[in-house]
């Protein structure tokens, strides 16, 4: 029966405290903007990576002398995407002003030495220093190897020989990354993403109705009314977590409409964030929300004021920042143990899921119970935090 | 009824509540009067159960406040200093909110709500948001959430500090009206005047002691003073410097 009481008055406190923060425009304003801030990011960064790879393969040849090699220019005008028009005058200095992205030499030696079958020089001007226009140089190297290759092949066979006898080895790139991972690769931002906004949408809750709770002076009143501390604290914490979890599917749908608008096939590239894997991505987010709203929760009940509050929730930030961070730097993904650190793990079954290779029911158990239980840990904290005098009326 | 024995509370070496006993009886208007400082606060908030005492009993219509807080707690309203209202709720969900947490809902709580916004003349104010609200009309919230779930025993502390002369009357009214419906009322002031009308009996506080207990007339006997103000500054003083 008092059980029964209990929970029905932490439900009582929850609808207050949500109702409360609906109201906070600031705050709503707050949580909107980390909501909508990453896929934002996301799009625009994917944009111009699939720009420049569009660029990469219609790509405009600017040559220097073109008249000296119509063989090579008819042969570059044949293959697909290619363009060719006359380069300008002082080459090197336009790639260097960046009016143009690569630029092919061909020198006024060119038919004489072609002709006499010695290695005829073609120079290709580009600026490593520039990664925009690095897809284009790489383009123009390989068309230019191609051609060479080609005609190698026609001059040993003139000469009777097989052109076999010149390739000793058959190099074979065997790409063992499925189209989903790179996908990944690019988009490791999504889960830290996620769990930002999952992070900064219970924050706000978690600090106004504990530490701003006994700033206004509205927490002594509040303590009066009939009810167990612990119902107080899990109204509170419940609240937080809606707001988080709330946050982070909004996150999660965006990141997924976006995906659906930006031409990711057209790189080879597909992210999976259908309805199908919408249900791993809340297994994974939903223990996470939990567990931050309450470290949330009992930071903020320890700190003396209200902009303390906010200022330790600065710090914790970090918590759903880090795993991202490193995981771009040193690539990991689900082991059993690694699911067992608390954000480090969500953020594994995150990336992992998004990547289109979810993992096992064993890893998601893992970080579930990790993040129940120290949810669970820091409940009790709080709860114990709400019944000292200290805490309730300020140092 | 309440009724504290020996009660004690320290705050590190200080005692603010140092061996505090008296009775606020049904029906009567009990007046808490010492200076700033004399303990009154500390005492209530033992009283209504969110400090727990060092040693002593406390005692809520024979309810056991130490031993069982929430039980004690359904049968008080309280008025806490400073009132502590949420700027983003309306004075109506105020209500709602302490009503629910009292386990009230429904048309009940609807029904009381409505009786409380008559008798403390809040219809006007009703479904605004408290942010605004007069320094007047917060103590009204304050004090129709205190009563909402109808309680037997009403601690107001120091409720009408700070309000003007309209309001200050209004409060008083409110008072005299729940003594006469048989509550037990105890309420703490530092306001010589106010107590000496409203009070039946004065509990007088200073540092962390009971000074004197007794109705009106007889402070004024016991200290030899007609005028209160008079006899209280006594009293007070008496306990400052008990040589003298």
């Amino acid at each position: 029966m008092t059980g029964l009481r209990a929970v029905r008055q932490a439900a009582i406190v929850c609808r207050k405290e949500l109702r409360d923060s609906l109201r906070d425009r600031r705050a709503l304003w707050s949580i909107l903007f980390s909501v909508i801030i990453g896929p934002v990011l996301i799009g625009f960064m994917m944009n111009r990576i699939i720009d420049r790879q569009r660029e990469a393969e219609n790509v405009v040849i600017p040559i220097v002398g073109m008249n000296r090699a119509p063989a090579l220019v008819d042969w570059l005008r044949q293959q697909a995407g290619v363009t060719v028009e006359e380069g300008p005058a002082d080459a090197e200095r336009a790639v260097k002003e960046r009016r143009e992205a690569v630029v092919v030499v061909i020198p006024e030696n060119f038919a004489e030495r072609f002709a006499d079958s010695k290695p005829a020089t073609v120079r290709v001007v580009a600026d490593g220093s520039r990664n925009d226009t690095r897809a284009q140089g790489e383009r123009v190297r390989r068309l230019l190897a191609v051609y060479a290759a080609e005609i190698g092949s026609l001059r040993l066979i003139v000469r009777g020989v097989s052109p076999a006898a010149v390739r000793p080895l058959a190099i074979e790139d065997v790409e063992v990354s499925t189209a989903q991972q790179r996908a990944a690769q690019i988009l490791t931002f999504i889960p830290m993403f996620i769990m930002v906004a999952g992070f900064v949408g219970g924050m706000q809750i978690a600090t106004d109705s504990t530490a701003g709770e006994r700033e206004r002076g509205s927490l002594e009143p509040l303590l009066v009314n009939p009810a167990p501390r612990a119902s107080f604290v899990t109204g509170k914490w419940l609240a937080a977590s809606v707001a988080a979890i709330g946050s982070a599917i909004l996150t999660t749908a965006l990141c997924a409409q976006l995906t659906k608008l930006l031409p990711l096939e057209d790189m080879g590239v597909s992210l999976r964030l259908g309805p199908d894997y919408f249900g791993y991505v809340l297994l994974a987010a939903i223990p996470l929300c939990l567990f931050t709203a309450a470290l949330q929760a009992t930071v903020a009940t320890m700190s003396r004021s209200f902009k303390e509050a906010q200022s330790y929730m600065g710090v914790l930030m970090l918590g759903p920042m880090l795993p991202g961070l490193v995981a771009s730097l040193y690539p990991m993904g689900s082991t059993l143990w690694l699911n067992g650190i608390p954000m480090l793990g969500s953020f594994l079954l995150l990336s992992d899921t998004l990547s289109g290779r979810p993992p096992g029911a064993a890893e998601f158990l893992t970080s579930a119970a990790v993040s129940f239980a120290l949810t669970v840990g820091l409940l009790r904290v709080t709860t114990r935090l709400f019944r000292s005098e200290h805490i309730i009326f300020g140092r | 009824m309440i009724r504290i024995e020996d009660v004690r509370k320290h705050f590190g070496s200080v005692a603010a509540v140092d061996g505090v006993s008296f009775t606020a009886e049904n029906g009567a208007i009990t007046g808490l009067l010492g200076p700033n400082g004399a303990g009154k606060t500390t005492t209530l908030r033992m009283l209504y159960a969110v400090m727990a005492p060092d040693s002593g009993q406390i005692h809520v219509d024979d309810i056991d406040a130490v031993a069982s807080p929430q039980t004690a707690q359904a049968r008080l309203g309280v008025l806490p200093d400073g009132f502590g209202l949420y700027p983003r709720l309306t004075a109506r969900e105020h209500l709602e909110y302490f009503g629910a947490l009292h386990d009230m809902g429904g048309a009940h709580l609807a029904r009381r709500i409505d009786e409380l916004l008559d008798l403390l003349d809040m219809r006007g104010i009703a479904d605004r948001r408290t942010a605004g609200f007069s320094h007047g009309e917060r103590t009204k919230v304050a004090l129709a959430r205190a009563l909402v779930h109808d309680p037997q025993n009403v601690l107001l502390d120091e409720p009408t500090n700070g309000l003007d002369v309209m309001s200050t009357r209004a409060v008083r009214a409110i008072v005299g009206r729940l003594r006469d419906e048989g509550r037990c009322v105890l309420f703490s002031s530092h306001v010589m005047q106010e107590v000496s009308a409203l009070c039946d009996s004065i509990v007088v506080m200073s540092r962390g002691k009971v000074a004197a207990v007794g109705s009106p007339d007889d402070l004024r006997r016991q200290t030899g003073h007609d005028n209160l103000e008079d006899a209280f500054v006594k009293l007070a003083d008496r306990r400052r410097r008990p040589s003298a």
